[in-house]
C-alpha cells in the first residue's frame, strides 16, 4: 500500500484527509507540525506528501525545500496546502519545489484527484 | 555757521578774506598744501573751498576732484581774475568769483552757495533715508518670499531672525519657542560670544519676559532654567558681551499664531531703536507668524495622515487575519459534510441527505461571502494581481453556463446563451471576467421566479454604437473604439430607476421585498465594478421594475485601448 504522510496544524483536516485516504486504500502517517512532519519524511519516507504551509516550528515552505534539494528525498511529490491565496505564495510554493498547490477550503474529492494523479501513474 | 577753506599761497587775498570771514558767522581757514588741506578737511568737513586759481604748488583739477569725491555736497568756487580758465576745472566747479567782486557781491556769493550746500545736504539726507527704506523693503520682501517657502518651524524662525539682523543690525536677539513639540528652546544670535554668568542671566531675563505676558493668567507652557534648551549662533566668538548688554536699547514682543501661543523674541542694541525701527520689527514677527501657523496646520495633517495610513494599514491586516481565520475552519466542516454525503461512514437517509446539503450549500456561501471581502479588500489595498492574456470571451461565457446550468433547472429557470460568433480577441484575465459574469449570472437567478428566463449575450460594438439610460452616460463617454459587450438579461423583479446607481456601491442591497430572502455581502457588484475598470472597460445596467434587468460590461477589443507597455510585457 502506498504511503501518504499528512502535516498540518489543524487537526480536524488532518483527521478528514486520513479518513478519505484511507478509504482510497492509502496508509496515512500524521503530523501536527512542521518538525515531526519532517522528522517523519525522512524516516518513512512517503510516496506522497500533503503539506501545510502555516505551521509552528517550521514551515511548509522550509520542509519543502529541504526534502526537494535532497537526492534521497526529492522525487516525493509534495501536494502544498495554504488558506492564503496570495499570489506570492504561490510563487514561494513553486521555488521551493511543491509540485501541487491547494487552496483551502479545498474540496476533499479535488485532493484525492490529485492524489490519485501522482500515485496511480507510477503504475 | 557757514565753513569756509580758502586755498590761496597769497597772503594779500587771504588777509582780505579773512578779514571777511573771520567773524562769528563763519569759521574760516586757509590752507595752500595738499597735506594741510584733507588733514583739515578730516576734522572740519568745509561747505565751501574757494580755490585760487593762480596757486602754483597743487595739481588744481586733481586736487578739486579729491575733494568732490570726499565731500560730495561741498561748493568749490574757483577765484579767478576771468581769463585763462581751463575748460576742465570750469566744469567741475561749482561756481566762480572774480577777484573784481566787491565785499558784498564776494559775501552774497558765498551765502548763496553756502544755502545751495545746506539743500543739497538735506536732499542726500532724505536720498539716503529713502535708500534704507528701499532696502528694508528689499529685506522685507526677500524674507517674505522665504517664508512662503517652507514650512518647517526652525528655517522659519531663521529666516526671521536673518531679516532682523540684515535690516535693523541688531546685537543680541533671544528668540524663545515652544516650536510644536511643547519643548522650549532658546535661540541666541549674538555678535560677540557670551559667558555663562550672561547666559544665565539671559536666560532668566527671557523666562521672565515670557510669564510677564501670562501675569494673571495660566502659562500655556511651563518653563524654567532646566528644561530650557539653547542654542547659540555667535558672529564673532573672539570678543565677548558684557552684563552692559543689559543697558542697551532693547525691544520684546511675543510671536503669536492666534490660538496658539508659540514663543517670544527679544532684540538688543547698542545704538537706540528708531521708531521707523520698532515698526519694521513688528511688522517682521507679524509676517512670521502666518506660515508659523501654516507650519503647525502642516505639521498636524502630516499627523493625521499617517495615522490614517496606520489605521488604513491595521484596517486591511485585521480583515485578512479575520477572512483567514473564517476560512481556517471552513476547510474541515466543508470536509466532513462532504465525508458524510459521499456515504463512506454508511448510507444516509432521505432527510439527512436534505439536511447535510443544506450545510454544504450555506458553507459555500460563507466561503464566497469571505472571499468577496478578501477581493474588495485586496482592490482597495491595490493589491489585486491580474493574469491578462489575449482571450476569445466565448470561453468565459461557456464555462459560466456550464457551471449555472444546473443550478438554473433547479430553479426552473430557462438559462440560454445568445453569442455572436466570430468575435475577436480581448486583452483580460479569463478567471475575472468569470467572476464578473458569475456575479451577474448569480444575481439574476436570486432574482427571477420560476418559469421565466436569463440570458447571456454577446456582440461586437463601436462605443458611438452604445447606448444607456441616463444614470450611466458617464460610464459609457469615457469609452472610445471597439468593444465587446456582454450582458446578462433576465425577467427577474427589475430595479427602480432611482436605485440603479446604488447597485454598485459597496454594503449596498437594494430594499425591496425580497431583499431577506437573498443572501450576499452586497460586494458583489463593486468587486465586478472594479475588475472591469482595471480592463478599461465599463459596467453598467437597465432595468424596469416587475420585467426585468439586463446589466452589461464592455471590454475593449485587445490592440485597442492598451497601453502599449502592458502588450509589450506580455510579449515578453
Amino acid at each position: 500500500m502506498k504511503k501518504i504522510l499528512i502535516v498540518d496544524d489543524e487537526q480536524d483536516i488532518v483527521e478528514s484527509l486520513k479518513f478519505v485516504l484511507e478509504n482510497c486504500n492509502y496508509t496515512c502517517y500524521c503530523a501536527y507540525n512542521g518538525e515531526d512532519g519532517l522528522k517523519l519524511a525522512r524516516e518513512i519516507i512517503p510516496d506522497l506528501i500533503i503539506l501545510d504551509v502555516m505551521m509552528p516550528r517550521i514551515n511548509g515552505f522550509k520542509i519543502s525545500r529541504l526534502l526537494k534539494f535532497d537526492n534521497k528525498y526529492k522525487n516525493i511529490p509534495i501536494l502544498m496546502v495554504t488558506a492564503r491565496t496570495q499570489e506570492e505564495d504561490k510563487l514561494i510554493g513553486e521555488e521551493t519545489g511543491a509540485d501541487e498547490y491547494i487552496t483551502k477550503p479545498f474540496d476533499l474529492d479535488d485532493v484525492v484527484k490529485i492524489v490519485q494523479k501522482y500515485l496511480e501513474q507510477d503504475n | 555757521m557757514g565753513n569756509i577753506l580758502l586755498i590761496s599761497e597769497n597772503d594779500s587775498i587771504i588777509s582780505a578774506y579773512r578779514k571777511l570771514f573771520d567773524n562769528k558767522f563763519y569759521n574760516f581757514n586757509a590752507r595752500c598744501t595738499e597735506t594741510s588741506i584733507f588733514d583739515l578737511i578730516e576734522v572740519e568737513s568745509p561747505d565751501i573751498f574757494i580755490i585760487d586759481q593762480n596757486i602754483e604748488i597743487l595739481n588744481l583739477q586733481l586736487t578739486i576732484k579729491k575733494i568732490k569725491t570726499r565731500l560730495e555736497t561741498a561748493q568749490i568756487l574757483l577765484l579767478t581774475d576771468g581769463y585763462n580758465v581751463d575748460d576742465e576745472i570750469s566744469k567741475i566747479v561749482s561756481g566762480f568769483i572774480l577777484k573784481t567782486y566787491s565785499e558784498n557781491l564776494i559775501i552774497s556769493t558765498i551765502n548763496t552757495h553756502l544755502k545751495t550746500k545746506e539743500n543739497l545736504d538735506k536732499l542726500s539726507e532724505k536720498n539716503k533715508d529713502l535708500a534704507d527704506s528701499l532696502y528694508r523693503l528689499n529685506v522685507l520682501y526677500n524674507t517674505s518670499s522665504q517664508f512662503a517657502g517652507t514650512l518647517d518651524t526652525k528655517e522659519l524662525l531663521n529666516y526671521m531672525i536673518e531679516g532682523l539682523d540684515k535690516s535693523l543690525s541688531f546685537d543680541l536677539t533671544c528668540t524663545l519657542s515652544f516650536g510644536f513639540e511643547q519643548e522650549p528652546v532658546l535661540i541666541i544670535n549674538a555678535l560677540y560670544d557670551i559667558s555663562e554668568e550672561l547666559m544665565s542671566a539671559l536666560k532668566l531675563r527671557t523666562i521672565l519676559n515670557y510669564k510677564s505676558l501670562f501675569s494673571n493668567e495660566n502659562l500655556p507652557f511651563l518653563i524654567d532654567e532646566t528644561n530650557l534648551k539653547i542654542i547659540k549662533n555667535i558672529k564673532n566668538p573672539n570678543q565677548k558681551f558684557t552684563f552692559s548688554i543689559f543697558q542697551f536699547d532693547n525691544i520684546f514682543a511675543p510671536i503669536d499664531l492666534g490660538d496658539k501661543f508659540f514663543g517670544c523674541i527679544e532684540i538688543f542694541k547698542e545704538n537706540p531703536f528708531s521708531t521707523d525701527d520698532a515698526a519694521y520689527f513688528q511688522t517682521i514677527i507679524r509676517q512670521v507668524s502666518l506660515p508659523l501657523k501654516s507650519a503647525g496646520l502642516y505639521k498636524e495633517i502630516i499627523e493625521k495622515n499617517e495615522e490614517l495610513q496606520k489605521l488604513e494599514r491595521v484596517k486591511s491586516e485585521f480583515i485578512s487575519i479575520v477572512s483567514h481565520e473564517l476560512r481556517t475552519p471552513l476547510t474541515p466542516i466543508k470536509n466532513a459534510l462532504s465525508i458524510l454525503a459521499s456515504g463512506r461512514c454508511g448510507n444516509l437517509g432521505e432527510n439527512a441527505i436534505k439536511f447535510i446539503d443544506m450545510a454544504k450549500r450555506n458553507a459555500e456561501n460563507l466561503t464566497n461571502i469571505i472571499n468577496d471581502i478578501l477581493d474588495i479588500n485586496k482592490i482597495e489595498a491595490g493589491k489585486m494581481d491580474f493574469n491578462y492574456k489575449n482571450i476569445n470571451i466565448h470561453s468565459v461565457i461557456e464555462n459560466v453556463k456550464s457551471n449555472f446550468d444546473c443550478v438554473a433547472k433547479e430553479h426552473e429557470i430557462i438559462f440560454t446563451t445568445d453569442e455572436q460568433q466570430n468575435l475577436p480577441e480581448i486583452y483580460a484575465d479569463s478567471q475575472r471576467l468569470g467572476q464578473v459574469l458569475t456575479n451577474l449570472v448569480s444575481n439574476a437567478i436570486k432574482f427571477t421566479p420560476k418559469g421565466k428566463s436569463i440570458t447571456i449575450k454577446s456582440e461586437l460594438k463601436n462605443a458611438e454604437n452604445i447606448n444607456s439610460n441616463p444614470y450611466f452616460e458617464n460610464e459609457i463617454k469615457t469609452l472610445s473604439g471597439n468593444y465587446i459587450i456582454v450582458s446578462v438579461i433576465d425577467e427577474g423583479i427589475g430595479i427602480k430607476n432611482e436605485n440603479l446607481l446604488k447597485a454598485f456601491d459597496k454594503f449596498t442591497q437594494i430594499e425591496n421585498s425580497l431583499s431577506r430572502k437573498v443572501g450576499g455581502t452586497g460586494l458583489g457588484l463593486p468587486i465586478a465594478r472594479q475588475l472591469i475598470k482595471a480592463h478599461k472597460g465599463s459596467i453598467w445596467c437597465d432595468s424596469e421594475e416587475n420585467v426585468g434587468s439586463s446589466f452589461h460590461f464592455a471590454i475593449p477589443v485587445s490592440t485597442e485601448n492598451i497601453e502599449i507597455g502592458t502588450i509589450q510585457k506580455e510579449l515578453l
